[in-house]
This record gives structure tokens, C-alpha cells and sequence, in this order.
């Protein structure tokens, strides 16, 4: 039986296994977000969300510089606020042009960006959790992509260490309460933004 | 202030030989239990009303573990005297943002200012929540002593060794009765325990069950107080 193993092919075996445990982990973030109990706001929104929100990678990288993980929250980002402002807004319609807005009929642009993201490992920051931080820029603008608001928020996460779960699942975690965290924030702090304040009583 | 303590309780009741008895008798693991009940206004609670109980993740220290808040509400919702509790993450969601730890109300008063929106007491008389209760705290592990080292051969494995830690539980319950938008009361719970893990060839946990006696006991207390015991 030993004689049958062909020696090249462990060997290539092996290299593969020492390249997979070398190679960095893809996290794509998923989660479910409840909808906002909150008074609508009468006015038709437009979103659009540009291409670097919905491809948004985070590579978090390791002490001695290699990719560790990539985070991916594009898609779930886009899920958050597909489920926080149409309970905002009375009509949320999806823009994949800012240009369309105008024969769309809608009363104003917002773009969420993320301006920063941060992901903090227990490994190196010695705490027992899993924590995500990330700052954004949200913008919103008239149909003809005039100035109406434009500003920034925060975000926090975090995820206790389990016993038997994976770093993955817990930097999935993490990033999850972040972003329960800004759908919160941003649906009640949204109309005492004083810029969208002023805009809001002009409009309604 | 009421106060009311429990003893020493075995942790493993089952020995059966003797030797182990008496090797054990000196190792049991004891938990002890402090309760502490402060009353600021008469309770009570009728058969179509609820209890939640949300876990305070306000600090930047720790946060109220969900476990933990999970077991008091499963304890206040068997027995005989059983109440009805909304659990806390259904409560949470259906009243999304309301209640996550950057804006959930703080103090009492902020729960006057949170029931004047129409779609927040609307959802509020939906559960039929009577009473919100607010639980605080952790359990830290602190002394921790002893080494064990485990050993495998090719005859075999074994362990050899001893080690010990405490465990100290501190939970505060906070009543809000949001029919009248006030405190009605606080209940603090605080138990602590030994834990020993004597090892020859297997390990053997004699654990102190500190968190959960923390848990029956605030549970229990609880449910005599929003029931005006």
C-alpha cells in the first residue's frame, strides 16, 4: 500500500496545504436588519450607491504585513439602507445614474460612502471581541446634484469570543452590530442633521 | 431594603463511593448569594400583561452578557407563578432603533419622552409590556491558582494536577413600570464561588455555578416583586 503513494504528489499536496493556510480568508458580511419604527418623512428619496460602496473591500493585513482577510460589506451595506429608508422615506427609488433623478421624480440624492473602516482582532488588541469601527460620508443632493447635506457618522461593532466559533464568524458579527449601529443612528439623527433640517422645512 | 442570602450549595450531589466523598467532601465547589431589593412604588401584574428584559450594553467596560439576560427571563416564565415575557431580542427588533445601546433610554424620564411617539407606544401595548426590566452586570473570574499538565504516550495519556479560581457574579435589575412611565424598583443580585479542577489521569470539574444561582435567584426575586410580593 505504501508503495502506491507517489511521492511528487504528496509533496504538492503538502505545498498546497501550507499555500491554503498562508492564504488570507474572505469574509463577506451578512446579516438581517430590522426595519425602523419611525415617522416617514412625506418626500420621494433617490439612492444611489456607487460602484467603490458596492464593491467595498477592507483587506485586513497581519503583523508582518501579509493579507489576513478580506472583508467584504458592499452588498450588506446595500441591504441596511434598502431596508432602513423605506421606512424613512415615504418613496425610496434606486438610481443606478445620479443623472436619472430628475425623470424619476424624486426629491432629492443620497449617496452613503465609507470613509474608513477599521476591524480590530483580539489577537492584537488582547480584548476578548471581535470589533468594527467605520466612518462614513453621507451626502445628500438636490435632483441636479446641488448641496443639501453633507456629513459624517460613525459606526461600532463588536462580537465576544466564543469557545468554538471562527475568527471569520466573529469579525461577521462584528461588523453586523456596526452596521445595526449606523442604521440606528442614522434614522434617528437623520432629520436633526442641520442642514437636512432646514431642507425638511422648506419641503414639508 | 430587603436582604436575603442563600448558602453553600453542593455543586455535584451524586458521589458514590465513600473515598470520593470524603476526597470531595473538603473540594466541593460553594456559591453563595446576595440579593438586595430596594422598593419605590407598589407593583402588580394582570394575566394579559408582560414583562422584557433587556440587558444594559451601554459601558464601555463589558456589556450585559444576552445569555444571562436569556435565563432570567426563562426563569420568570416557568413555574407555578409564571409571567409572560417578550424575549429580549424580538422586543429589540420590533422597536428597532429604539432600544440599541447607543439609544436606548437611559433614565426613566427618557421613557416618558420615547412612549409620547404614537408608533413606539402603539408597538409598547402590542406586546403588552407592563413592566421593562433593565439588567446590568457581569461575572468576572478572578484567583486563579494551580497548574495542570496532560501528558500522551504510546501507552496511553493522563493528566496530573490541580487548579482553582473564583467566580464572582454582580447583576442589578432596574423595574420600570411603563404604564406610569416610573422606577418602581431596583433588585441586585451578587454571588460568588470557588471552582477546583483536581486532575489524576482525568481532570475533574468541581465547578462553582455561580452565574446560573445568580441568575435563579434574581429571577425568583423578580417575578415576587412585579407581582407585588
Amino acid at each position: 500500500m505504501i508503495g502506491s503513494i507517489n511521492p511528487v504528489r504528496v509533496l504538492t499536496m503538502m505545498m498546497l496545504a501550507t499555500l491554503c493556510a498562508c492564504a488570507a480568508s474572505t469574509v463577506e458580511v451578512s446579516g438581517s436588519y430590522p426595519s425602523p419604527t419611525i415617522q416617514r418623512i412625506p418626500l420621494t428619496l433617490g439612492v444611489y450607491y456607487s460602484d467603490a460602496l458596492r464593491n467595498y473591500t477592507y483587506t485586513e493585513r497581519s503583523q508582518t504585513g501579509d493579507d489576513e482577510y478580506y472583508v467584504e460589506s458592499g452588498q450588506t451595506h446595500m441591504e441596511l439602507f434598502n431596508t432602513v429608508l423605506p421606512a424613512m422615506f415615504e418613496n425610496v427609488v434606486l438610481l443606478d445614474d445620479p443623472a436619472q433623478a430628475d425623470a424619476m421624480g424624486v426629491d432629492a440624492i443620497f449617496m452613503p460612502s465609507i470613509d474608513e473602516f477599521q476591524l480590530g482582532m483580539p489577537q492584537k488588541t488582547r480584548l476578548e471581541a471581535y470589533e468594527v469601527w467605520v466612518k462614513y460620508n453621507m451626502r445628500l443632493t438636490g435632483t441636479d446634484g446641488s448641496y443639501i447635506a453633507d456629513w459624517v457618522m460613525t459606526a461600532y461593532g463588536n462580537a465576544t469570543v466564543g469557545g468554538l466559533s471562527t475568527a471569520e464568524s466573529g469579525i461577521n458579527d462584528a461588523a453586523v452590530a456596526a452596521l445595526r449601529d449606523l442604521a440606528s443612528n442614522f434614522s434617528i439623527s437623520f432629520t436633526a442633521v442641520p442642514d437636512v433640517r432646514d431642507w425638511l422645512a422648506r419641503r414639508t | 431594603m430587603n436582604t436575603i442570602r442563600t448558602g453553600c450549595t453542593l455543586a455535584h450531589s451524586r458521589i458514590w463511593p465513600a473515598l470520593c466523598v470524603l476526597l470531595l467532601a473538603g473540594l466541593s465547589a460553594c456559591t453563595s448569594t446576595t440579593i438586595d431589593e430596594f422598593r419605590q412604588a407598589e407593583t402588580g401584574i394582570s394575566n394579559d400583561e408582560t414583562v422584557v428584559i433587556l440587558g444594559r450594553r451601554q459601558g464601555a467596560g463589558y456589556e450585559t452578557a444576552a445569555d444571562f439576560v436569556q435565563c432570567v427571563g426563562d426563569r420568570m416564565g416557568r413555574g407555578r407563578d409564571a409571567l409572560s415575557v417578550v424575549p429580549e431580542q424580538q422586543f429589540v427588533d420590533a422597536l428597532f432603533p429604539w432600544f440599541e445601546p447607543r439609544t436606548a433610554p437611559l433614565r426613566s424620564d427618557d421613557l416618558q419622552q420615547l412612549m409620547a411617539q404614537p408608533m413606539v407606544s402603539e408597538k409598547m401595548s402590542q406586546f403588552g409590556i407592563r413592566y421593562i426590566v433593565w439588567l446590568d452586570g457581569q461575572t468576572e473570574t478572578t484567583n486563579r491558582m494551580g497548574s495542570i499538565s496532560c501528558t500522551v504516550g504510546p501507552g496511553g495519556g493522563g493528566c496530573f494536577g490541580f487548579g482553582s479560581w473564583e467566580d464572582d457574579s454582580s447583576f442589578e435589575a432596574r423595574i420600570w413600570d411603563v404604564s406610569s412611565h416610573t422606577a418602581v424598583g431596583t433588585i441586585s443580585a451578587d454571588a460568588n464561588g470557588q471552582s477546583y479542577m483536581p486532575a489524576v489521569f482525568v481532570p475533574i470539574p468541581l465547578l462553582a455555578r455561580v452565574e446560573a444561582n445568580a441568575c435563579n435567584s434574581l429571577a425568583d426575586q423578580l417575578k415576587l416583586f412585579v407581582q407585588g410580593g
